[in-house]
């Protein structure tokens, strides 16, 4: 597997082979009725009316209170988030995040938009690790959510695109496979029990399936507003909810284990075009 | 992917290794392994058991911590090595499992009889129980259910099932009730390995996840000639 993952991150690489990857943004649901139309997909179709609701999705306004976060100068230090880099160089935003979890070379650390965001607040904002705007993690009125939602709608129509380059990107990403396929607990579930086949349902949910790319980029396009929480949700509330749902542990946000499993996740949605913010049931 | 199954003593071994070794990449945590040099497996186990991704001081509702929840047992590492391997199921593997699932089998003292089939539904649609983290199920509060409905269709008037598991509307009057037909639905609900060896069906009499009692009621749902599961819908349900 790791192989033929290899030779095809390499091929695309290297003389662009397959589909082109898109990079432009896009509006969310322009990009999601073009994978619709474009893709016999039960998960992506499972909600209408979701999708009519779109554009007026909750999660764009958070994205717009994450702009003025990210611009206005705060904390201790009195600045704004403009030198934060994201991985494409201080202050680049658009298409950084389809190309996350990535290596930093200042931390040593394969990261997360999570993560990287908690490194920006602390070491350039000066905000300490338990103030809240560092410490709340969920919920559409924390700092967190807003300033996630706007990075990330600054990819909306990206092609995911995570780098393989460093060895510890690819150590993060194998690692966050087994741990995907890892069977443990008292109801002996992996992910792999609920999202490694197509059109499978738990009750009336459609799962996505992790091995069509296609389906999976809406799975991973996060934050997203959840329509029964009526919050703004991250890819870490997901990853929670997911092992709570199993049974097992509950993951810890920020840690390498959590951060190998969205390698390995964003890995598979690879050249996929992502919808954020998304709007989910 | 994988060439070598992976034992505690080869995981441990690679543990030592990694961190005694020279070329240490992660320098940010200082004493952290060189993960490069692990294999997917061995840093996978690094990163649940070591390097603090899961809250694994929790206590459980079965007694013990988190911790225990995440050992693997050998029939859930075998899956989850085949999985990962991408190769099919072969005949000593699969004899293996039902090995397993087989010494692990206990019956009922005073055998294996249908329970109350109501009670049985209420188990069969109820997903409460053994969630553990951000939000604990308190058994006190609530029983824990079996959640079958999350995977199974049942009756066949109910339209929220999933398909993860196969259709089991009907599943008593295309079988009927022998005493075979009720050890082998009592060992499916115990430890379906026995059958189906890297099954995805959850083991519940193995895991204690559902009781002697509960087993015997979820089998008179499936099983009772006057249960719903073995109705037939009527032709015009108004749903
Ligand atoms: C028992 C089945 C089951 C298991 C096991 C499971 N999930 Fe899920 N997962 C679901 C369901 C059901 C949903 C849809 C949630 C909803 O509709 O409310 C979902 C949603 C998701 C989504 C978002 C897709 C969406 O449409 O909302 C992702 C990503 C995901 N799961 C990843 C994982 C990961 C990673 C694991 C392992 C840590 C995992 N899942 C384990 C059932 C499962």
């Amino acid at each position: 597997m790791v192989i033929r993952h290899l030779l095809l991150s390499f091929a695309l690489a290297a003389i662009c082979a397959g589909p082109v990857l898109s990079n432009e943004l896009r509006a969310p649901e322009e990009v999601l009725s073009d994978l619709i139309e474009k893709n016999e997909s039960s998960y992506l179709t499972q909600s209408e009316q979701n999708i009519m609701m779109m554009p007026d999705n909750a999660a764009l306004w958070l994205a717009d209170e994450g702009k003025a976060l990210f611009y206005e100068q705060r904390g201790p230090n009195n600045v704004s988030l403009e030198t934060c880099d994201l991985g494409k160089g201080p202050g680049v935003l658009e298409g950084a995040y389809v190309e996350l979890p990535r290596y930093f070379a200042d931390t040593g650390r394969v990261m997360d938009l999570e993560s990287r965001l908690v490194y920006c607040l602390t070491t350039i904002q000066g905000f300490a690790d338990d103030d809240p705007t560092v410490s709340t993690r969920h919920g559409s009125s924390s700092d967190m959510m807003k300033l996630q939602t706007f990075i990330a709608a600054q990819s909306s129509g990206y092609a995911w695109n995570p780098p393989m380059e460093h060895p510890l990107e690819k150590a993060m990403r194998d690692a966050g496979e087994v741990l995907f396929y890892r069977r443990a607990g008292t109801s002996d579930f992996s992910c792999g029990t609920c999202h490694a086949a197509t059109g499978k349902r738990i009750r009336a949910s459609v799962l996505p399936d992790i091995n069509r790319p296609e389906e999976w980029t809406k799975a991973i396009s996060w934050p997203a507003y959840r329509v029964g929480q009526q919050n703004v949700r991250s890819s870490q509330h997901r990853v929670r909810g997911c092992y709570w749902q199993m049974r097992q542990p509950e993951s810890i946000a920020g840690s390498d284990a959590a951060i190998a499993l969205m390698s390995y996740w964003t890995d598979a949605a690879r050249g996929q075009p992502s919808i954020l913010p998304d709007k989910k049931r | 992917m994988k060439t070598k199954p992976h034992t505690p003593a080869l995981l441990a071994a690679l543990l030592t290794m990694a961190a005694a070794g020279s070329a240490s990449a992660d320098s940010a945590d200082g004493g952290a392994p060189d993960y490069t040099a692990m294999s997917p497996q061995a840093l996978a186990e690094y990163l649940i058991f070591e390097a603090g991704g899961f809250d694994l001081d929790a206590p459980t509702q079965e007694g013990g911590t988190a911790r225990d929840r995440m050992v693997q047992d050998e029939i859930q590492q075998i899956c989850t090595e085949l999985k990962l391997s991408g190769k099919p199921l072969d005949r000593a593997t699969a004899a293996r499992i039902s090995a397993l699932a087989d010494e692990s089998m206990k019956y009922p003292e005073k055998g294996i009889a249908l329970g109350d089939w109501k009670k049985g539904e209420q188990i069969a649609r109820s997903g409460y129980g053994f969630r553990i983290g951000h939000r604990n199920d308190d058994h006190a509060a609530e029983e824990p259910g079996g959640n079958c409905y999350a995977c199974h269709q049942l009756d066949p008037n109910e339209v929220a099932y999933g398909t993860v598991g196969p259709s089991l509307a009907g599943y008593g009057s295309l079988r009927g009730t022998s005493d075979a037909m009720l050890k082998h639905t009592y060992d499916i609900l115990y430890n379906a390995h026995l059958y189906f060896p890297c099954t995805n069906m959850p083991r519940f009499g193995y895991h204690g996840t559902l009781t002697e009692q509960q087993i015997s009621d979820v089998m008179a749902y499936l099983l009772a000639p006057d249960s719903p599961v073995n109705q037939q819908p009527p032709a015009t349900a108004e749903r």
